[in-house]
């Protein structure tokens, strides 16, 4: 075959010129290396952030107290949401299975002796351990009846009983939050960082009650989480919700909602959104160092045709067709392209380990940037070889032998 | 076998016209030895460039095996480039990464059969006098070796014209003997041979001799020596 032979005769000029198909190489390995680096980096990203949200539960919704933030407004904390708008919904739409009242504070001083920390202290019924699905690892979890004698107990997160602890066993031990002494009664299952950044592990639970009366006085909550009984009707139990709790907070028509419902949908579409025009423009930045790749090896190429022009004229002069020419040149610049698609791609994999071990950041070997590098290489090879390659083909054979 | 009717070739360099060759008309036949004799520059490569399908008339008609060739596109000029014609220039133009028979196996890379490239490169290396120069690459040749493998390339597709474009300039003279008498043998074989020449002694050893002048055909006549070949 005819075809084949030429792909030899491209194969075997490779091998010989070792250094100049080196120097092709290398900005495609470079460009490939960073692409692929990226475009995992971001791949992972949404990864954790996809998985953030099936920890929140699929079949859950939370009303937030307040209208959606709006950028450059001050808003004064709604004091509107109450525990007993979560009770309302609860014995009023059928499709509301569990719901949990909760009150949220972040760096809220933590003591014990002469150690502390700072916590993100959640005040919250018994509910919320089955609601948020995180289990106690040792201990107990808060019971109803801590919730109705406003008790002083608390399950405290592992960095909490790292920080306080150092070792020691932490159940029934006293620890000082916001001058009221509790006693820990459990630790939480660990769950590392949050999308959004919290340490989820420096979390103190505390019985609502308890938050209400004796930490915050208030008695206003700041979320309501939901757990519905059939998730594929969750649009109809967001508007009942809504006309629900417009109708408890007196909102006349055409008013502003003072709450805002999330549903992992809308949570998904977000962060999809978000990450996709973030991902599309961090490949589009890494894909420029391909680009310069890309003409370092046009540029290569060119000197290569010139450099070779006797040999083109011989081949031509020994029966070599203008297709033939063209076919071996744009063979070697995609070969070069796609080995160094593949070294590139090795590179940037190794880079991803180096990544994953010195950072947090997430990174996951997954095919889509493996497709996009070898892909991108083999394109990058046929733009960059095919001017040269065309510029060979059309070199009159009796001046290039002259 | 190859007829050349009122040839002409203009280069244009910018504005000005210049005219290499000039309504030449010629004939030659199968099996014939011809030689070319021309000053340097006066366009006789390019004559044979043209003989050889690697560049066009500006003008004229050339009738190869009775095929009209000008009209031919790039790819059956290729063709018959490979097929009917093979090549012996001056600087050889061996391609200096590959070995002797690598080399040899050039045009079939290009043709459409599918003989075992490397045994026939060293049968046609071994006809040429060099069966112990396969595996060499050109740096480790003289130059007259240069030429013979250059001679066993244009031979290894079988073609029936042989075109020489000052096959022995850049010899001594003992290799000029060598590759003479590799071309004597070739036209007893009954091949076609065109050899462009400014050496007497290359040329006397044609059939028949041409000289140019200015495009121009000067004298066309037949040489004395080694007449027996030749067939009309």
């Amino acid at each position: 075959m005819r075809v084949l032979r030429i792909a030899r005769t491209a194969l075997v000029t490779l091998a010989a010129h070792k250094t100049r198909s080196l120097l092709m190489m290398l900005g495609v390995i470079i460009g490939v290396a960073t692409q692929n680096i990226v475009f995992s980096a971001v791949l992972g990203a949404r990864a954790t952030v996809m998985q953030g949200v099936e920890k929140f539960g699929l079949d859950s919704l939370m009303i937030m107290a307040g209208a959606g933030r709006r950028p450059g407004v001050i808003q004064a904390e709604p004091v509107t949401l109450r525990v007993g708008d979560a009770e309302a919904m609860a014995a009023e739409i059928p499709n509301v299975k569990h719901v949990c009242p909760q009150i949220m504070r972040r760096e809220v001083p933590v003591k014990r002796g002469n150690k502390s920390s700072y916590s993100v202290v959640v005040a919250a019924p018994a509910i919320w351990s089955s609601v948020w699905s995180t289990e106690v690892e040792e201990g107990r979890f808060l019971e109803d009846e801590d919730v109705s004698r406003r008790a002083r107990v608390a399950v405290i997160g592992k960095t909490i009983a790292s920080d306080l602890f150092d070792g020691e066993d932490p159940i029934g031990k006293k620890i000082n939050l916001a001058s009221n002494i509790f006693e820990v009664t459990g630790i939480l299952e660990s769950r590392g960082t949050s999308v959004t950044g919290i340490d989820m592990d420096s979390r103190i639970v505390i019985p609502l009650t308890t938050g209400q009366k004796r930490v915050f006085n208030q008695e206003h909550v700041r979320a309501i989480k939901v757990a519905v009984r059939d998730a594929s009707i969750m649009g109809q139990t967001v508007e009942d919700i809504r006309s629900l709790l417009r109708e408890r907070h007196h909102l006349p028509r055409g008013a502003e909602d003072d709450f805002t419902i999330v549903t992992p949908t809308k949570v998904i579409a977000m962060a999809m959104k978000l990450s996709s025009t973030f991902a599309l423009f961090l490949v589009l930045v890494s894909g420029v160092s391909l680009t310069v790749g890309g003409i370092v090896l046009a540029n290569i190429m060119f000197i290569a045709v010139h450099e070779r022009k006797r040999e083109i004229g011989l081949r031509r002069a020994i029966g070599a067709r203008k297709k033939d020419i063209l076919f071996q040149f744009l063979l070697e610049a995609l070969c070069v392209a796609f080995l160094g698609g593949i070294i590139g791609l090795g590179l940037g994999m190794a880079g991803i380990y180096i990544l994953k071990t010195v950072s947090k950041i997430p990174a996951f070997l997954m095919w889509q940037p493996v497709a996009l590098a070898l892909s991108s290489a083999l394109v990058v090879g046929l733009l960059s070889g095919y001017l040269p390659a065309r510029r060979a083909a059309n070199i009159d054979p009796s001046d290039a032998l002259r | 076998m190859l007829k050349v009717r009122n040839l002409s070739k203009v280069f244009r360099k910018g504005s000005m016209e210049v005219s290499v060759l000039d309504d030449i008309t010629l004939s030659v036949s199968e099996g014939e030895y011809v030689a070319i004799m021309a000053p340097s520059g006066m366009g006789k490569s390019t004559f044979l460039n043209i003989l050889g399908c690697l560049d066009r008339p500006t003008s004229g008609t050339y009738l190869l095996d009775g095929v009209p060739v000008q009209d031919m596109n790039d790819d059956e000029l290729s063709h018959i480039r490979n097929k009917k014609i093979g090549f012996v220039f001056q600087s050889f133009h061996l391609l200096p990464m590959m070995t002797a028979w690598e080399n040899v196996t050039l045009p079939l890379i290009y043709s459409d059969s599918d003989v075992d490239m490397k045994s026939k490169a060293i049968e046609v290396l071994q006809s040429v006098g060099l069966g112990d120069r396969v595996d060499h690459v050109p740096g480790e040749l003289s130059g007259g070796q240069h030429q013979r493998v250059a001679i066993a390339r244009a031979l290894v597709n079988d073609p029936r014209i042989i075109l020489a474009d000052e096959p022995t300039g850049n010899l001594d003279s003992r290799s000029s003997d060598e590759v003479m008498r590799i071309f004597r043998e070739l036209h007893s074989s009954g091949r076609t041979l065109v050899v462009v020449t400014h050496d007497p002694e290359v040329a006397r050893e044609a059939d028949r001799l041409i000289e140019m002048k200015d495009g121009r055909i000067l004298a066309d006549r037949s040489t004395s020596a080694f007449r027996e070949g030749a067939a009309g």
